[in-house]
């Protein structure tokens, strides 16, 4: 529970001066995700504590180095929530990495990604400078959005130090409704019922089951339930289902296998990404596990598994490239931080 | 129609950078329809200013571009010719962001109005950037859809204008700013690159560039297409409508509201002036005599609806409100609505002149802020009327003032000023909404150091190393920045 933001900010500095490699780590859940990147490891997981918490605010800000289990628990004794419930990993995951690597759970259509919740920052760049962008209200336009440019941005822009977010009120009730049905006439009833203005906060589909949860006040939930039918699950086994879907445990690689992240539009077909295995938000999500290396296609991202030397996230276009390669240059100019974590040339 | 201009009208353009200016016109020639290019000092005359009229200045030449390409064709000519080039939607933003260059191109972006799909499955919609926030929602009616952000200039406003400013609206409490609201944009850059940001779902791999692009008031690229999110038409909304004696006390139900895990879709608060000059202007039944009044919008489900009524009603009484009002029925919750949405001119009509600030607080802060901005408001003896969006913390003061009497727009400044430093004092910002433009150019030192500020403008090299999109504007220059310190340590 230490403000280890100088110390943080010395090895940088250091790093810099030296152009050496550094490697941001902190609970080290997500070294599967991304490429395979070298370099001295500067280790934020003793940066961590929160910094503070307003439950009328609904705001909380905490140090980079703070675990998901951490925030979850404190919020809970207050009814409230992390928005886009991302995973935990046995309690090891922490804020900082959350948003670097922008994970999200099942409720990403409805209450958004961690960029919705996302109000401010404090991040190190390749300079060794501690900076502050965004702050802990819930409008701020001053400036440009550095806050938000960091999801998904792997640490290769800086070392995020802390981070505010926006939470919110925590579901009075809500269970999983369970539906039997093929994927094709699964995606088809996503569609329809992400439509109407019910409480769901979560449609995945798997092995010929369609899972939806419906979270909110208790009468809201009463009669959308009614009005959906299905069966309902056994708690315990629905809070096992949505906790494997956000950590990704439903589909696990094996030796040669590659799972694969499809992003699109949720009314494409299903054979947008060919062997589909999982569907999740709605349809907007998809998830295959295959044997060999797939055609590269549009949305398609190799997740997990086979050549993390490869470009996991896929192509970009060559202005797209060269907007990147200046921006990283912008926050990085000796490509120090995550070097190559994100594209081979970043 | 406005046309291209007679020499006599050229000539008066010319200085010493007369020759320069004919040629970009005659390239311009090259590029775009006659009705495209407009010159005469006359036919610029509306394009001189956004909607915040005290920054005023006539570009070299005003282009209304018809197709993308011809808008690509305007970035790489002013690119190659290192011609500044402002983009503007309608011009309805509130802080100069929009105002002209005097030696560059202003690029007006609203003749890009179609509406180019509505996908009802996905509930998604894609638009050229002219289109005016309002015809989308008009557009998506028959799909039982709407597009959530509605500034309250947005029957005029575009998604191009809203993109560059993250605009909000009443009911972004709930369902978000433009940038949550947001899948995808193509941009093109100042080179004339086309850039797709974001994609068809919904988390892209890699750093979130669309975020950026987002409120970036036109200093990083020209968005010629974006895709937005719709939502589904609520089965049932209710407004209802509470006053109160204090704007403290009034700040306090607020506080407890929320606290209570109530997010309403819409949260607005008015103060006692505010409230009078609605009343006169709309007569729509606003106790008058309330210091104080809070318009909340519930919607849902009908038993979600009805649940949350029930808590809020009880939160607002136990907070003290005196008068609680439930509207009966749509007309009643639009009469209700209509007060809010029309303060802006209301206060206009009593008063020559009115200066709208954009600051954002802790939601806790209201109290202390409101206090605090009246006492300034004594002190520098013009009245300030406050209407804002109490659930969010986004404060909009107006200032009231007469620009006739000398020196007191200067002072209405002065004010504005001192209001917006107040705001990061507590924790705030110097806008949660209307951006920065030229017009807070002087508070961003006073919210960011000197590292985030260098950080900002090499991060705005990294899309416009020449400095030709919308220069001046958003982010201070070192020099500025240097002027600024020395003054505060002088």
């Amino acid at each position: 529970m230490d403000d280890l933001t100088a110390q943080l900010e010395q090895q940088i500095q250091q790093a810099y001066t030296t152009k050496s490699p550094l490697k941001i780590q902190a609970g080290n859940t997500k070294a599967y995700l991304g490429r395979d990147s070298s370099g001295e490891v500067v280790d934020v997981a003793n940066h961590s504590g929160v910094i503070s918490y307003s439950p009328t605010e609904l705001v909380i800000r905490a140090r980079a180095g703070t675990k998901i289990s951490h925030l979850n628990d404190l919020l809970s004794e207050h009814q409230q929530r992390l928005p886009f419930e991302p995973p935990s990993f046995a309690g090891e995951a922490t804020i900082g990495g959350t948003v670097a690597a922008n994970q999200t759970g099942a409720s990403r259509p409805w209450f958004g990604g961690v960029k919705d919740s996302l109000l401010g920052l404090g991040l190190i760049n390749g300079y060794g400078e501690a900076m502050q962008f965004g702050g802990q209200v819930m409008k701020n336009v001053a400036g440009f959005d550095v806050t938000r440019l960091q999801c998904g941005a792997m640490g290769s822009l800086g070392l995020i130090t802390d981070v505010s977010i926006k939470v919110l009120p925590e579901f009075k009730t809500g269970h999983t409704l369970t539906f039997e049905m093929t994927a094709e006439v699964a995606l088809q009833t996503m569609l329809r019922w992400a439509n109407l203005s019910l409480p769901i906060t979560g449609m995945s589909h798997l092995q010929g089951l369609l899972y939806v949860r419906l979270q909110g006040g208790d009468s809201g939930v009463a009669s959308a339930s009614e009005f959906l039918g299905g069966e309902q699950l056994v708690p315990k086994v629905a809070k096992e289902f949505w906790q494997a879907v956000r950590e990704g445990r439903l589909l696990q690689p094996q030796h040669n296998q590659i799972l694969w992240r499809w992003s699109g539009s949720s009314d494409a077909p299903i054979h947008a990404l060919p062997d589909t295995s999982l569907i999740n938000w709605a349809g907007s999500e998809r998830w295959a596990l295959k044997a060999s290396s797939s055609t590269p296609a549009d949305g398609l991202i190799q997740y997990q598994g086979g050549d993390r030397l490869a470009e996991v996230y896929g192509a970009i276009s060559a202005p797209q490239q060269a907007l990147q390669e200046r921006i990283k240059h912008a926050f990085d100019p000796h490509r120090i931080l995550n070097a190559g974590r994100l594209y081979s040339w970043m | 129609m406005d046309t291209i201009l007679s020499t006599s009208d050229t000539h008066s353009k010319q200085g010493s950078e007369g020759g320069d200016v004919a040629a970009l016109v005659s390239s311009l020639q090259l590029l775009l329809p006659a009705s495209s290019i407009i010159i005469s000092t006359e036919s610029q005359r509306p394009f001189e200013c956004d909607g915040l009229a005290v920054y005023q200045q006539l570009p070299l030449v005003t282009v209304i571009p018809e197709t993308v390409d011809q808008v690509q064709a305007i970035l790489r000519l002013c690119h190659l010719h290192r011609v500044p080039l402002v983009p503007r939607g309608a011009g309805t933003g509130l802080c100069a962001g929009a105002m002209p260059h005097a030696e560059g191109v202003l690029l007006v972006m609203s003749k890009l109005d179609k509406i180019l799909h509505i996908n009802q499955n996905t509930a998604t919609a894609t638009v050229q950037p002219g289109v005016r926030n309002l015809a989308l929602t008009d557009a998506a009616q028959p799909f039982g859809l709407y597009y959530a952000p509605d500034p309250s200039s947005q029957i005029a406003c575009t998604i191009g204008g809203n993109v560059a400013e993250n605009s909000g609206g009443v009911h972004c409490l709930k369902y978000g700013l433009t940038v949550n609201n947001l899948l995808q944009v193509t941009m093109i850059t100042i080179e004339g690159q086309v850039i797709i940001l974001g994609g068809e779902g919904l988390d892209e791999p890699g750093m979130d560039l669309l975020s950026l692009v987002v409120g970036s008031e036109g200093l990083l690229g020209v968005v010629v297409e974006a895709k937005v999110k719709l939502l589904p038409r609520a089965p049932r909304v209710q407004v209802l409508l509470a006053a109160y004696d204090s704007v403290t006390a009034a700040g306090d139900a607020v506080a407890a509201l929320i606290g209570q895990g109530i997010i309403p879709a819409g949260l607005e608060m008015m103060d006692h002036l505010a409230i009078s000059a609605a009343e006169d202007f709309v007569k729509v039944g606003y106790p008058t005599d309330a210091q104080a009044l809070l318009i909340c919008e519930l919607d849902g489900t009908d038993a979600e609806v009805e649940e949350q009524l029930a808590v809020v009603s009880q939160c607002f009484t136990e907070h003290g409100a005196h008068h609680i009002r439930i509207a009966k029925d749509a007309a009643e919750a639009e009469a209700l609505w209509q007060g809010r949405k029309a303060a802006f001119p209301a206060v206009g009509r009593i008063s020559p002149d009115y200066y709208c600030m954009d600051g954002t607080i802790p939601r806790g802060q209201v109290g202390y802020v409101l206090t605090r901005i009246s006492e300034l408001s004594r002190s520098y003896g013009l009245r300030v009327a406050n209407v804002f969006h109490a659930g969010d913390g986004n404060l909009h003061p107006l200032i009231l003032f007469d620009a006739s009497v000398d020196g007191e727009l200067q002072q209405a400044e002065l004010l504005g000023g001192d209001i917006l430093t107040l705001c990061v004092d507590v924790g705030g910002t110097i806008t949660g909404e209307h951006g920065v433009g030229l017009e807070k150019m002087q508070q961003m030192p006073y919210q960011f150091g000197d590292a985030e500020l260098a950080q900002f403008r090499r991060l705005k090299a990294a899309f416009d190393s020449e400095e030709l999109l919308n220069p001046g504007k958003g982010i201070p220059t070192l020099k500025y920045c240097q002027e600024y310190r020395s003054l505060q340590h002088g």
